[in-house]
């Protein structure tokens, strides 16, 4: 696979701070157009907390994040999705009244990054929610309503996309399923960050990963390399964390 | 707009002809007026609470902020009523502007905020030190502009204009991007929505209609109180008759506003708290048991509810 | 002036935390808002009412009746509205709406049984009961209840009771919340609603008791209204869940011991403001309400966030 070189993203020595607890602590990685990154680590390394911050959620207390050349550290999250960011959630928050239709038409009409949007139908019908699209997203099941979060993320035509957990709590096949999804994403040179505890999963989707520990990078790479690292082998199995 | 226009036909247009009709034919003319007057409100608690989930329990001070923003233009500056009446609904808006960071409140919090802000207004108002300026707690008397058969017809554009608002809300992408930052704030960030400058356009049209409507009233009644325009019972009715038809649609605060006014009226309480009970009573019933309102009936069926 | 304005603040303000502290519980416990608050403490004052006028006894006999009454009234009433409330999609603001309804049903309830006109009881009857005690006890004639001397000020016997009643009250909060066990299990619900019910505590017992004992405190506090501010009516209800919740919010919404803090913070002010500013005086609460939101949403003490 040959990849841009060009970063599109680059985040630089990002820390965040909630009161006295660092989440993130001079965070440092890039990603380019077409490239599938992953970010691992334990629970409380700050792999969500970076997504909240490249994504706008908040606001960074040190560094920078640059993306496409300019710098949107702090950037307001409905800019940053005008600008070609989106994400999905680890809990997905769906308009619950609102049709599973309706759920991608606001993101559609408000969400115009410069890329041109798919066609709503074409959508739904890729991530199964044709047969829906008329009912309330509150009626899906968990499975569904990360469909539709991502559904309307791409709804936005993002050239970078964020996905946090998405594969947890998807059946074997639907993982399946899903991998080819984000693949092809990539293949038409989305930039993509995948955040995920299944490392099958990661191994099989991602090009590279970022491990995290305490809000710092420690490893970068391949994540079969990763595994053989002792530094990785000992935040992964040692301490508190094992499981 | 396709379905804008038919909803203009279906509902904005025979609603306006019957009441436009009715008091040829029907001789209480305050009692039509006040209907008018509750069509109105109750859309603008739709407009804030309905298609945004700010529950307004000081909307009455808009209201009232619009009546006493005609009785100083007409008293001091003796303005042309129709003009007033602009000016009453720019007080409103003024009074939103002020109020809007209380849009960062949430919930009860919100709700009490608006309350205590319509109540400050209130002693404001009322203030004896004042006099000089409202008339204080002595009320006032716009004779020079007393003109019924005008005022019910501003009232009827006033009317017209606030449905008009509300089909657009229903029929737009405005007004689905506005329920998709009630149902969830962050989401609706990332679909790409402004998030402060909806809820602060949603406020603001809530606070126009409540305005313009103060005025009217000002202009119809032209003898009134701080209290009388005040009275927490405006803000109360018109969300209970919003809630009760079903908000985020058009029709649910109308037929809210016909079936328990109309109710009021034909029972004919003659003395307030039977109705005060009869209405905590329904308010309580409806949370239990309704608390989407009369149209869910329908659109839990799978009917679509304009 | 000022020393006696500043005293009489605090005497109001210990009065006033009596009257926001059931609000804070019951929202702490249950995230309800509990719009019918000063309808209870409407109640409570009725009560007093009733103890004078059918009894002819110290108004102050009311105050233990009040709590009894409320609280049963209120786990009965719990069980009949909270869980189908909590069962719905939006319980927070159903729960405004609901006890909206129900604060209009007891104003109407009272009005259609009481009338509109003000209510008062003659400030000397409150505390006979202890002229009668140190008469019996200890002999010498009863005195005349005159006020009572503060640091060399006089101010009406009522204020200086009700501060003393409100302070015994909000001590024996603490002692339940602190000192029992129930009162532990209330804690453990008011900071993590979640996971007390994960951990199996009974939830529902809990929350229900925590109502009765706020609708409780409410209804005490409402025994004195007639004294505190000279007259009630049925309408009463809706300024004092307003007072109530500038009080609680100053404290801090969901801390009910930050809620004494709040009642002195707000006494101290409404005696300033009616010393000195009087025609002022009814603004108070609605700007102090709308201010404190605004620039200091966690309360003097708190730390919840209540901001979208």
């Amino acid at each position: 696979m040959s990849l841009e070189t060009t970063p599109i993203l680059d985040v630089n020595r990002l820390v965040k701070r909630f009161g006295g607890f660092t989440a993130l602590d001079g965070l440092s990685f890039h990603v380019v157009p077409g490239e599938i990154l992953g970010l691992v680590g334990p629970n409380g390394s700050g792999k969500t907390t970076a997504i909240n911050v490249i994504s706008g959620l908040y606001s960074p207390d040190g560094g920078g994040v640059i993306f496409e050349g300019r710098a949107v550290g702090g950037v307001a999250s409905h800019r940053l999705v005008h600008r070609g960011i989106n994400r999905t959630f680890q809990v997905p928050k769906p308009f619950m009244s609102l049709s599973v239709r309706e759920n991608v038409e606001v993101a559609l009409a408000y969400g115009r990054a410069d890329g041109v949007p798919p066609a709503i139908d074409a959508l739904l019908e890729e991530y199964r929610l044709a047969d829906v699209a008329k009912r309330p997203a509150a009626d899906l099941n968990s499975a569904q309503q990360k469909m539709l979060d991502l559904t309307r993320a791409l709804a936005t035509a993002p050239r970078l996309l964020l996905l946090d957990e998405l594969a947890a709590g998807l059946n074997p096949a639907e993982l399946d399923w899903i991998a080819d999804r984000i693949k092809a994403l990539a293949a038409k040179g989305m930039a993509i960050i995948v955040v995920e505890h299944l490392m099958g999963f990661i191994e099989h989707i991602t090009d590279r990963v970022i491990v995290m520990n305490a809000g710092k990078e420690i490893f970068e790479g391949k994540l079969a390399a990763a595994v053989k690292e002792p530094q990785v082998i000992e935040v992964f199995l040692g301490g508190e964390h094992a499981a | 707009m396709h379905n804008g226009f038919k909803h203009t036909l279906i509902i904005l247009v025979p609603l306006l002809i019957v009441f436009a009709a009715l008091p040829g034919v029907y001789q209480n003319h305050l009692l039509l007026f006040n209907f008018v007057i509750f069509l109105i409100l109750a859309q603008g608690v739709n407009i804030i609470y309905g298609f945004t989930g700010y529950l307004p329990f000081g909307y009455v001070g808009f209201f009232g902020a619009g009546a006493y923003g005609f009785a100083v233009m007409v008293m001091h500056f003796q303005t042309p009523a129709v003009a007033a009446v602009l000016v009453a609904g720019l007080v409103g808006i003024a009074l939103g502007l002020l109020l809007t960071p209380l849009l960062r409140l949430t919930g009860a919090y919100f709700a009490i905020a608006n309350l205590a802000a319509s109540l400050a207004v209130l002693h404001l108002v009322a203030n004896p030190a004042l006099e000089n300026i409202t008339k204080g707690p002595y009320g006032v008397s716009l004779t020079g502009t007393f003109n019924p058969s005008f005022a019910y017809d501003a009232a009827l554009v006033v009317l017209a204009i606030t449905l008009g608002g509300v089909i657009y809300l229903r029929n737009s992408s405005f007004g689905l991007a506005l329920q998709a930052v009630r149902e969830d704030a962050v989401s609706a960030a990332m679909a790409g929505v402004d998030v402060v400058k909806m809820r602060v356009i949603a406020w603001l049209a809530s606070a126009l209609v409540a305005g313009l409507a103060g005025g009217v009233y000002a202009w119809y009644v032209s003898v009134f109180y701080p209290d009388n325009v005040f009275s927490g019972e405006f803000s109360i009715f018109a969300i209970v008759f919003a809630l009760f038809g079903g908000v985020a649609t058009i029709l649910g605060p109308i037929v809210g506003v016909i079936i328990l006014y109309g109710i009021y009226n034909l029972i004919g309480f003659t003395t307030p708290q039977y109705f005060q009970l009869v209405y905590g009573l329904l308010i309580m019933g409806l949370v239990l048991f309704l608390p989407a309102g009369l149209m869910s009936l329908a659109t839990r069926r799978g009917w679509h509810v304009p | 002036m000022l020393s006696y304005a500043l005293i009489a603040g605090v005497l109001f303000g210990l009065y006033f935390s009596l009257v926001g502290i059931g609000l804070n519980l019951v929202f702490g416990v249950m995230r309800i808002v509990n719009l019918a608050h000063g309808d209870t403490i409407m109640l409570g004052a009725f009560i007093a009412l009733g103890v004078v006028t059918l009894a002819g006894i110290d108004p102050l006999f009311a105050v233990p009746l009040a709590f009894v009454v409320f609280l049963l009234a209120g786990v009965l009433l719990y069980w009949v509205l909270v869980p189908r409330l909590q069962g719905s999609s939006n319980p927070e603001m159903l729960s405004i709406i609901l006890f909206f309804g129900l604060s209009q049903v007891i104003e109407a309830v009272t009005t259609i049984f009481a009338g509109t006109s003000e209510r008062s009881i003659q400030s000397r009857l409150l505390g006979t009961v202890f002229t009668t005690i140190k008469v019996k006890w200890f002999g010498g004639t009863p005195g005349r209840g005159g006020p009572i001397q503060i640091l060399g000020q006089g101010f009406p016997a009522p204020w200086v009771i009700a501060a003393v009643t409100s302070l015994i009250a909000i001590a024996l909060v603490y002692l339940y919340l602190y000192r029992t066990r129930l009162g532990t299990l209330t804690r453990a619900v008011m900071s993590r609603r979640d996971e007390a019910f994960a951990t199996g505590i009974d939830v529902d017992r809990v929350s229900a008791v925590a109502f009765g004992i706020g609708l409780g405190l409410a209804a005490i506090s409402g025994v004195f209204a007639p004294f505190m501010f000279g007259s009630i009516t049925p309408a009463f209800g809706a300024d004092a869940t307003v007072t109530s919740f500038a009080i609680v919010v100053l404290g801090s919404l969901g801390n009910p011991l930050g809620t004494a803090l709040g009642g002195i913070v707000y006494g101290v002010c409404y005696m300033l403001v009616q010393t000195y500013l009087s025609s002022w005086a009814d603004l108070l609460p609605y700007v102090l309400l709308i201010l404190i939101l605004l620039l200091r949403p966690s309360g003097l003490l708190g730390r919840r966030v209540r901001v979208a």
